[in-house]
C-alpha cells in the first residue's frame, strides 16, 4: 500500500478521495492548495499525488511544474472538471503536457480512480520523497 | 403532487449508488459534505454577485458545477456551468435570475438528498431547522 497526497481545494472531493483511498489501504495526506501540497510533498514520503487543477494560491499546473523541478519522475494524476473556456479534456491534456502521468475527469467514478491509482503505482519503481 | 420520490427524477441515482457501494460506511459523511457545498456555494455566489466580483462568481460556480455533477444533480450542475460561462466574460449583467434559480434549486436538491439518505438508512438527520450545517 502506498503513501498518496490528495490536493483539492474542494473539501467534498478531498473527503471522497481520502475515504476511498484509505478504504483501499493507502496512507493519505491532504492539502487544499498547491502550496501546502508542495510542503507536504517535501516533508513526507509520497509515492503518488492526485491533484486538482484549478485551485486558489498555487494551482495544479504550477504544482506540477514545482514537483517536477523537485523530482522529475514524480507520479502525478491530474483531476479536473474544466474551468471557464477550458473544458476538462483541454485542461487535462495541458496537465499531461506538464508531466501528469494520468488524468481523471470530474465527475469521476470511484472504480476509475482506484484503477488509475493502482496502474500509476505499478507503472515503475516507487521512489518516496523522504524516508 | 407526489414528492415522495422526487429525488428519483432530480438525481441520477446510479452515481449515488456507486458511491455508496464503494464507500460503504463512509458514504453518508461524504454525502453530507457534498450537500453542504450544494447549500452554501449558491449563497457565496450571491454574495460575490452583490460585491460585483465576477472572478469569485466564476470560481464558486465552477466548484458548484463539479459538486452537483458528482452526486448526480445534473440539471443544477448545468445551471452552475451556465453561470460559470457567463461570469467568465467578466460581466455580471443578467446573471442575477440564474443565481436565484440556483439558490431555489439548492433548497430542493438538499431536501431530496436528505430524503434519499434517510431512505438508504442514514442513522442521523442530515438537516436541522436551520438547514445544513458546514461539516
Amino acid at each position: 500500500m502506498a503513501h498518496i497526497l490528495v490536493v483539492d481545494d474542494d473539501e467534498s472531493f478531498r473527503l471522497y478521495l481520502i475515504t476511498l483511498l484509505r478504504q483501499a489501504g493507502h496512507t493519505v495526506l491532504e492539502a487544499s492548495n498547491g502550496e501546502t501540497g508542495l510542503e507536504l510533498f517535501a516533508s513526507h514520503p509520497v509515492e503518488l499525488i492526485i491533484t486538482d487543477i484549478f485551485m486558489p494560491k498555487m494551482d495544479g499546473i504550477d504544482l506540477l511544474a514545482a514537483l517536477h523541478a523537485h523530482r522529475p519522475n514524480v507520479k502525478v494524476i491530474a483531476i479536473s472538471g474544466g474551468y471557464k473556456a477550458m473544458n476538462s479534456r483541454l485542461t487535462l491534456e495541458m496537465a499531461k503536457s506538464f508531466g501528469a502521468m494520468d488524468i481523471i475527469t470530474k465527475p469521476f467514478q470511484a472504480g476509475t480512480v482506484l484503477q488509475k491509482v493502482t496502474r500509476a503505482l505499478q507503472s515503475s519503481d516507487v521512489e518516496p520523497t523522504k524516508e | 403532487m407526489n414528492t415522495t420520490n422526487l429525488y428519483q427524477e432530480l438525481i441520477e441515482l446510479h452515481k449515488l449508488t456507486e458511491m455508496h457501494e464503494e464507500l460503504e460506511g463512509g458514504f453518508f459523511t461524504v454525502v453530507r459534505h457534498y450537500q453542504a457545498g450544494i447549500v452554501h456555494r449558491p449563497e457565496r455566489i450571491r454574495q460575490a454577485l452583490r460585491e460585483q466580483d465576477p472572478e469569485r462568481v466564476a470560481m464558486e460556480s465552477h466548484s458548484l458545477k463539479s459538486v452537483c455533477r458528482q452526486v448526480g444533480l445534473q440539471n443544477m450542475g448545468n445551471l452552475a456551468a451556465q453561470l460559470e460561462a457567463m461570469s467568465a466574460t467578466g460581466s455580471l449583467q443578467d446573471v442575477e435570475p440564474l443565481v436565484e434559480q440556483l439558490i431555489a434549486s439548492s433548497v430542493v436538491a438538499s431536501q431530496e438528498l436528505t430524503r434519499y439518505c434517510h431512505d438508504m438508512g442514514a442513522s442521523r438527520p442530515f438537516q436541522d431547522k436551520e438547514g445544513v450545517n458546514e461539516p
